[in-house]
């Protein structure tokens, strides 16, 4: 329960690290722990600058450290690349919907991430390692523009390693260095068995989450099925200014996670 | 059927065609084998062969500044020229990343025999023609850059 939902809480950078030239991952210790959901995002407020919607990407079974991957790409994340540790930065959330991760309980789990979509889903899919008996089959499909642009390398090398989960990355484009396939996100689908009954998550560009979508619809994989993880332009991050509304919906409060069958009709309207 | 035939027929390019109709391919093909680094084709090469990919992964390369970029990679169950309706020259190079079996159909060979049973002809076009729509959507998703 959030007291005063416009109220920053103001917390300090303990530790940054460059995960890519214009990528970083931030964590701030919260002695009294800083609970969240997977798929969660929170408003990180510069002082003097701005504040911006950020996805949580930490572990939510260690609420006390709260950790941000951010793409330094707008005035204000352009100006957090340069901060340093020991900056007191306010933070208001956590806000949004989550990855259903309870609701995926006992099935066959597909994860599905584009470029930085990996950050939002990190939450979810150590949720799900951390509770790997409770969930089947777990698959990580992950697509970058380069090998250069692959996040989380070294994690990706340890989920690489596990026996309990299969993990595949694929480029757009690569030079000699790269032994792993060359081609789009959903060209890996091609490979991974498929039930209605899995639940599948997916974050990256919208562009190419419809195209992933739309792979998983033609191989039997419902709608109920599918869950994305929207991005608009977002301001209060509760429902009340409408910069980030979609139709019906506020990205926001209703989102950004959404099941597809609910999405799906507005994906396809242009300028929305 | 002899073992080329139930070879070619195992191959999801040809899955679904007749035994007759595989049969009639069978004089057109080969069985080959690539090493890790040997080129099927290269750019600039007469495209007089279709290749289905047995095994192994095949490196879709364009050389730019001199370097080799790899564009695309296909396997197991993919074909390799799909442009053999249209006779033309490889403006790709396809490298062997490591041991590649694949079945290699003469091309004109294959016009032949589609050209002698048109209902044959019009099965492979067709999957050709999925194969064709279904790279070009992914080429188009590719060059959208969407991760810049």
């Amino acid at each position: 329960m959030i007291a005063d939902p416009y109220l920053p809480q103001p917390l300090v950078l303990a530790h940054a690290i460059r995960e890519l030239p214009d990528v970083f991952t931030w964590t701030f210790e919260v002695p009294g722990g800083f609970a969240f959901k997977p798929g969660q995002f929170n408003m990180l407020y510069v002082h003097g600058v701005g504040e911006v919607p950020i996805s949580i990407s930490g572990d939510p079974a260690r609420p006390e450290r709260l950790v941000h991957t951010i793409r330094a790409v707008g005035n204000v994340t352009r100006v957090m690349d340069r901060l340093s540790v020991g900056t007191a930065l306010g933070v208001r959330g956590p806000y949004g919907s989550a990855w259903p991760v309870e609701e995926a309980r006992g099935r066959d789990v597909l994860v599905i991430a584009g470029g930085l979509g990996l950050a939002p889903l990190r939450p979810a899919i150590l949720h799900v390692l951390a509770n790997r008996a409770e969930y089947g089959r777990v698959v990580i499909l992950y697509g970058a523009r380069t090998p250069a642009d692959l996040l989380f390398r070294d994690e990706l090398e340890r989920w690489r390693g596990r026996f309990d989960l299969r993990l595949e990355a694929i480029v757009d484009r690569a030079g000699p260095g790269w032994f792993g396939p060359v081609g789009v996100v959903p060209r890996l689908l091609d490979d991974v068995p498929l039930e209605p009954d899995d639940a599948v998550f997916v974050c990256g560009p919208e562009v190419m989450m419809r195209f992933v979508a739309r792979e998983l619809e033609r191989r039997g994989v419902p709608r109920q099925a599918i869950w994305l993880s929207m991005e608009r332009s977002m301001k209060c991050g509760i429902g009340l200014c409408g910069h980030c509304q979609l139709a019906g919906s506020f990205v926001c409060k209703d989102g950004p996670v959404f099941r597809f069958d609910r999405i799906a009709p507005l994906l396809a309207v242009r300028e929305l | 059927m002899d073992d080329l035939g139930r070879i070619l027929k195992s191959h999801p390019f040809l899955a679904d065609l007749e035994s007759s109709q595989v049969g009639f391919l069978i004089g057109c093909t080969k069985n080959l084998r690539f090493r890790a680094g040997e080129y099927l084709f290269r750019e600039g090469d007469q495209e007089d062969t279709m290749f289905l990919i047995r095994q192994g992964t095949v490196a879709i390369e364009m050389v730019r500044g001199g370097e080799p970029v790899c564009v695309e990679t296909i396997g197991a169950g993919d074909v390799l020229g799909v442009s053999l309706l249209i006779p033309s020259k490889s403006h790709l190079d396809c490298r062997a990343r490591e041991t590649v079996i694949a079945l290699a159909i003469d091309n004109r060979c294959l016009h032949d025999k589609m050209d002698a049973d048109p209902r044959l002809g019009y099965a492979i076009a067709m999957r050709l023609l999925a194969r064709t729509y279904d790279r070009l959507s992914r080429a188009r998703l590719q060059n959208l850059d969407v991760y810049r």
